[in-house]
């Protein structure tokens, strides 16, 4: 069977795909910090909190971990209008995706926070620093440090994952695909030509954070 | 008053026994080594002093203050009790003059000045005033153990606990932190060591204890105890080190 | 017609939980197979098949699922086969596994030290035979917390595959939700049975974890 690829219509919407990417780093961009700061506190409350803290958010971690997210973006868009909750696209997709991520981010701080080798904290502590010394002097930077790749890779993972968000129809990248091949039926080359867009997305983020990481974390 | 008293103190890790009814004094200005194999307890016993482990009986008196009290401030113990560790825990991402002045400005609340001041002082006296700005990763473990004991000293500590702190060292670089702990020595300084170095403690501590199982076995003058080891735990454990 | 969601819907549900399992095998088999490959790929000496296997690693990690997915369900027809949900999402899902296991695979083969290598080499033992006899083995127990992990993702992804409209778990929450009206309780259900298959597998994955770095 013969088949004439015709990527002509596909880029004739150029304009319109950028602007699915758009929403797509925008949607990475604020689920990251809001998932983030989910993180920071999830973590401090399972490292400090006491067991009832400890075993809330352990339950969350696990919860989230364990089902899927499209499941999780279903509940929330579709399934909390029934209980009187009525969210529109975007911010059922932000709510999902930040609470999805801050399960993820809360093992990836406290990972972070519990590799400063003891020791050191030892030494803190002998040396007659606070306990919120030790954390502010010692433990932090240390710990920002080993935890940027992983943060990094959650970005990434992050911003290839908005694409569930089509399924609720927020227009972003993958959204927008679907409504250029609804509309000029190339449907295989509109998800080529997507797929080399987050790819080179993907690629170009990850160089960003190495450089960043460079500059920021190399010592003198 | 003597200026460490160690009464009656027994500490257990679950079920086994590390410390058992251990008693010790030490007076201003004096220096004691502690000596014995791994596992007789004496890291742990420094470490309890200085309050990084916990008794479950007896007491630890420095210079009046009694550790194991749940109402002892031990931050403020701490200003006075300086701690070098085998593995040196200087903070990697601090400059050697960040290391040392840390404690002093958070802890103290001495200006930066001031403190960088002292630093230089006491990086002097362990022959690194020109190491003040590098980074530990850019030093040799023995450069290293020297810039942590002058981290510990940066504090003006009344008393200094040694926890093996050689033992890491290639033998090369045990020397320079060798000289570092005789001149302290020479100071004044009240220092407790736990160690290998069967050479420093003849000629620098006051009094040797050999440490077994938890108990200290024996204890006397340095110059007698090495000589004369009255138990055969003793002199096994001596002519094991002393090749 | 609308119904109150009861037993039977749960039933339903239930029974469409056999296809999340079987679309799971299969792409775990066949990304085994292509791991696998992958895996050698990375570790051999030939820096053509090294870069190969990169790439693939490279452009299948950077490209979302769903697209994956649907390349596959429309360049289909390009190639001859039938425009089947199934065949679609085995293939796309097996290609993404392919590339995932392979790295966690590599990850595995190059705790292997290169001094292990060197004895077979020492012993006459060609590139095939040391991987076959020494250190896959080896790598095998150290593989296999990652795997597991991996698994868990894997169930849950295949949520990815109703889009196309393949009937597993996730499609069969889809139509019964079209059919009863009551989303919350059809999704929380079906959320609470992928929960049943996937925290299991995720406790698994970190006892095998705990087990094997204290026994290393």
């Amino acid at each position: 069977m013969s088949y004439t690829f015709q990527f002509r219509d596909v880029f004739a919407s150029w304009a319109f795909l950028m602007q699915g990417l758009g929403i797509t780093l925008y949607l990475s961009t604020v689920t990251m910090l809001l998932g983030l700061a989910i993180g920071v506190a999830g973590a401090s409350a399972r490292l400090y909190g006491g067991l009832f803290l400890r075993s809330a958010v352990g339950a969350y971690v696990e919860v989230i971990r364990n089902t899927p997210l499209l499941i999780q973006l279903f509940i929330v868009f579709f399934g909390l209008p029934s209980l009187g909750l009525r969210l529109d696209a975007m911010t059922a997709a932000l709510i999902s995706l930040t609470i999805n991520l801050g399960a993820y981010s809360v093992e990836i701080v406290r990972a972070g926070l519990q590799a400063i080798p003891k020791p050191q904290i030892e030494a803190g502590y002998s040396l007659g620093l606070s306990g919120f010394q030790v954390f502010r002097y010692i433990v932090i930077l240390p710990a920002l440090k080993l935890m940027f790749p992983a943060l990094a890779s959650q970005f990434i993972l992050l911003m290839l994952a908005t694409s569930i968000a089509s399924q609720i129809s927020v227009p972003e990248l993958f959204h927008a695909a679907s409504i250029i091949q609804s509309r000029t039926f190339r449907d295989f080359e509109v998800y080529s030509v997507i797929a080399v867009l987050y790819l080179t997305l993907a690629l170009t983020l990850r160089g960003v954070f190495a450089t960043i990481y460079q500059l920021a974390f190399s010592q003198r | 008053m003597s200026l460490l008293e160690i009464s009656n103190v027994t500490k257990k890790y679950g079920e086994v026994t590390v410390l058992d009814d251990v008693s010790i004094t030490v007076e201003a200005g004096e220096i004691i080594a502690i000596i014995g194999r791994s596992g007789s307890g004496k890291s742990t016993l420094l470490r309890c002093i200085n309050g990084l482990e916990r008794v479950q009986a007896g007491s630890i008196v420095v210079d009046g203050v009694r550790v194991n009290d749940p109402q002892t401030d031990l931050r403020k113990l701490r200003q006075h009790v300086g701690i070098v560790f085998q593995s040196y825990n200087l903070f990697p991402h601090y400059s050697v003059a960040r290391n040392i002045t840390l404690a002093p400005t958070v802890v103290k609340g001495m200006p930066e000045e001031k403190a960088r001041e002292i630093a230089i002082d006491v990086l002097r006296r362990v022959g690194l005033e020109d190491k003040v700005d590098a980074y530990p990763n850019q030093l040799s473990g023995g450069q290293q153990q020297r810039v942590a004991i002058a981290r510990s000293l940066a504090m003006q500590p009344k008393l200094m606990l040694f926890d093996e702190i050689t033992s890491a060292l290639d033998p090369e670089l045990t020397g320079e932190v060798l000289k570092v702990l005789e001149d302290m020595a020479r100071s004044g300084m009240t220092m407790a060591l736990v160690t290998h170095e069967m050479g420093f403690a003849r000629r620098f501590a006051a009094r040797v204890l050999f440490m077994h199982q938890g108990k200290v076995w024996e204890e006397g003058r340095a110059s007698e105890v090495l000589a004369n080891p009255r138990t055969p735990e003793m002199k096994t454990f001596l002519s094991a080190v002393l090749h | 017609m609308i119904r109150q969601f009861g037993v039977i819907d749960v039933l339903f549900l239930v029974s469409a939980i056999r296809w999340t399992v079987l679309l799971t095998l299969a792409a775990f088999g066949g990304g085994a197979l292509i791991g696998l490959l992958i895996a050698v790929m990375r570790v051999s000496n030939v820096f053509a098949l090294r870069a190969l296997a990169i790439c693939f690693i490279q452009f299948v990690q950077g490209t979302p699922l769903l697209v994956i997915l649907f390349v596959f369900f429309f360049g289909l027809p390009i190639f001859g086969l039938p425009v089947l949900p199934w065949i679609a999402a085995t293939a796309a899902f097996s290609i993404y596994a392919g590339a995932f296991l392979g790295e966690i695979w590599r990850g595995a083969l190059q705790t292997i030290p290169r001094t292990q290598w060197e004895a077979g080499s020492s012993l006459g033992l060609s590139f095939v035979e040391q991987l076959r006899w020494i250190i896959i083995p080896q790598a095998v127990r150290i593989a296999i917390p990652p795997t597991v992990g991996f698994l868990v993702q894997l169930i849950k992804n295949t949520s990815l595959a109703a889009t196309i409209g393949f009937v597993e778990l996730t499609r069969e929450g889809q139509m019964t939700t079209a059919s009863t009206f009551q989303p919350f309780t059809v999704y929380i259900t079906v959320a609470f049975f992928y929960f049943l298959m996937c925290f299991p597998l995720s406790q698994w994955s970190r006892t095998l974890e705990r087990k094997l770095h204290v026994a290393a």
